[in-house]
């Protein structure tokens, strides 16, 4: 069965003053109708690039697609024209931001924003489309659109702006949702409405939805399945509980003992150090050797480390040589 | 950036009514003393220039004796060398200069939105061509270039404004890229780009907008700016010789300035008010554009 998307080999550079460096390496991953993949890695690790490449809209003149395939629907999307992307951009793959204020137009009011986005996709009249604009509004939660539809979006709070953004993502029904870590800049509690209203948008419009985000409580939440990132790499993908329970990167590993504990017994018996992190940033990537890119941050590095190690094991697969000899514990079944 | 508050969504929490940042702008310039002395000092000279070109006579005409000094024989401003009435003069001489002032200034911000915006749209290449060809017309000396330009045409309106507004735009055209290389980095236009909007739409529609509040501060200052020029070039007998002008009054008489102050005071007068209240007016659009240069 061919998947709603389908991303393989992907290769991103971009020319720096630094030379040629690779964004992306060998990003491969597929996401099937009505599912969520979510897309962990700390900052700079190559997720917002994935992003733009699906959405075609990595910078040119710096950046460039140098190898692999993105195949929508079958279609090939990597070297397509840019008038057919454009049309697929909004209408059949739409994108919520991380920035709420940043990602709206403030010179507009948000209900023309939202019909602006129907009418660039759709052949309805202007009247037509902002009355469309405000059922949308209702279907994301906005109370009294008619009237915040006039709003401009400085006079709407972080949560509701967000809502905006995906009253716009979804004004026309797009197969594929791309969320860049949609929640990073709003409170807990807004967190929790906007994880509800998107799930609740996956089951009425059956929309596949890549989650970006560093949060692994967001994966928890949201995700079907993960594929974790690390300097351009994949270097863990799998089912979302499989990867939660028991990840085989240490990189991996690592991300989830950075969940804060909230329950007090937990946190002093099992966690000792009451906030865990990993040492280290991530590399630069100019500064990327041949080996795995993690060993200089990595308490399992050995030898073998400095050869780059490959994305293998069946449908939980880990990119770690020290994860190879043991067998992984939920691989398969069948 | 900006701490944003998150105010829990009550349902019913009464909907504010909506302001758009023009209109905030227009308000805030509304409570600045100087802006609004500008703007009624301006309104009232445009009355008084309106009036002049419907009702003001001929400029022309001699009428009286030659230097007759303000207030005798019952002209209120005397007369000029020749014995021209002056306020025949500065009623009608306001209207070539603002109306050259005026279309100079449209026709340098035509010009300068268009390079600049798709110089700093685009960028690469294109900004570097564009911007060369900017420079090029940065470095010529404004007032000789526009005199050239003048000079290969017959001097007219027409053609004063053209000259006056080919030798301004460079200044808007780089401002209007400064803006677009700022703005073109936002998230809202990566988003606009992600709901599948064009090139054209994103650089009108949306970067555009958000580049105007400068761009109409520069406009109004541009203006003014315009109007010096037009002054200069019919000072230096380069304007329109059918039309008087304030500019071209000051020229006639410049010779005589030490038997008679009177026909080149006002109509410097006349020009000094003219630019002073449109500069007060683009600062005063200044400060209600960008609130944060107020606090100085």
């Amino acid at each position: 069965m061919a998947a709603l998307l389908e991303v393989t080999d992907l290769k991103v550079e971009f020319s720096t003053r630094y030379g040629d460096v690779t964004a992306l390496d060998g990003v491969s991953f597929s996401l099937d109708e009505g599912e969520t993949l979510g897309v962990v890695g700390e900052s700079g690790c190559g997720k917002s690039i994935t992003a733009l490449a699906v959405m075609g809209l990595i910078p040119a003149p710096p950046g460039r697609i140098s190898a692999g395939s993105i195949r929508f629907q079958g279609e090939e999307l990597v070297g397509a024209r840019e008038g057919r992307l454009r049309r697929l951009r909004g209408r059949d793959i739409g994108m919520i931001f991380q920035e709420p204020m940043t990602s709206l137009n403030p010179v507009f009011r948000v209900g023309d924003q939202i019909a602006e986005a129907i009418l660039l996709h759709q052949d309805v009249s202007r009247t037509e489309a902002a009355k469309r604009a405000i059922e949308l509004m209702k279907t994301v939660g906005i109370p009294e659109p008619a009237s915040r539809a006039r709003a401009y979006p400085h006079e709407l709070s972080g949560g509701m702006r967000q809502r905006v953004m995906i009253a716009m993502a979804i004004s026309c029904r797009p197969k594929v949702l791309i969320a860049d870590e949609p929640t990073t800049a709003l409170d807990v509690t807004v967190q929790a409405q906007i994880f509800d209203l998107m799930r609740q948008i996956q089951e009425d419009y059956g929309v596949a939805i890549i989650m970006i985000t560093h949060d692994m409580g967001a994966i928890a939440e949201m995700a079907d399945r993960v594929a974790v990132m690390y300097a351009g790499r994949m270097i863990e993908e799998g089912r979302a509980d499989a990867i939660l329970d028991h990840a085989g990167h240490p990189y991996t590993q690592g991300l989830i003992a950075c969940i804060p504990a909230l329950d007090p017994e937990v946190a002093a018996a099992d966690r000792p150090p009451p906030l865990a992190e990993i040492p280290g940033i991530v590399p630069p990537l100019h500064l990327l050797g041949k080996g795995c890119a993690f060993a200089a941050r990595c308490d399992r590095a050995f030898a073998a480390c400095t050869d780059m190690p490959a994305l293998k094991g069946g449908p939980h697969a880990v990119a770690c040589h020290a994860h190879e000899p043991q067998q992984q514990p939920t691989a398969g079944g069948a | 950036m900006s701490a944003t508050q998150h105010s829990t969504p009550a349902p019913d929490a009464p909907v504010v009514e909506a302001v758009s940042p023009l209109s905030e702008a227009f308000r805030m310039f509304r409570r600045n003393r100087p802006a609004m002395a500008g703007t009624v000092v301006f309104l009232i000279l445009l009355a008084i220039v309106i009036y002049g070109a419907l009702y003001g006579g001929d400029p022309f005409e001699i009428v009286w004796a030659p230097q007759t000094p303000p207030g005798e024989d019952g002209f209120v401003f005397g007369t000029d060398y020749l014995g021209r009435n002056l306020l025949t003069g500065l009623l009608t001489g306001g209207a070539p200069t603002m109306v050259v002032g005026a279309s100079a200034a449209a026709l340098s911000i035509v010009i300068g939105i268009t390079i600049g915006a798709f110089a700093g749209y685009f960028g690469g290449w294109v900004d570097t061509l564009l911007m060369r060809v900017t420079e090029f017309f940065q470095v010529l000396p404004a007032l000789l270039f526009a005199m050239v330009l003048v000079t290969l045409f017959s001097p007219s309106l027409l053609t004063s404004s053209f000259a006056i507004g080919i030798v301004m735009w460079p200044q808007t055209a780089r401002l209007t890229r400064a803006e677009f290389l700022k703005i073109r980095e936002l998230e809202y236009v990566t988003a606009a780009r992600a709901i599948g909007a064009r090139d054209r739409r994103i650089m009108w529609r949306v970067i555009l907008p958000n580049a105007l509040p400068p761009l109409i501060v520069s406009a109004t200052l541009t203006v003014g700016v315009a109007i010096l020029f037009e002054a200069g070039l019919s000072f230096l007998g380069l304007g329109d010789p059918n039309t008087m002008s304030w500019g071209m009054m000051i020229g006639a008489n410049r010779e005589y300035i030490l038997d008679a102050w009177w026909p080149v005071t006002f109509p410097g007068i006349a020009i000094f008010l003219t630019v002073f209240s449109v500069s007060l007016i683009g600062d005063g659009l200044n400060d209600a554009f960008n609130p944060k240069m107020r606090e100085r």
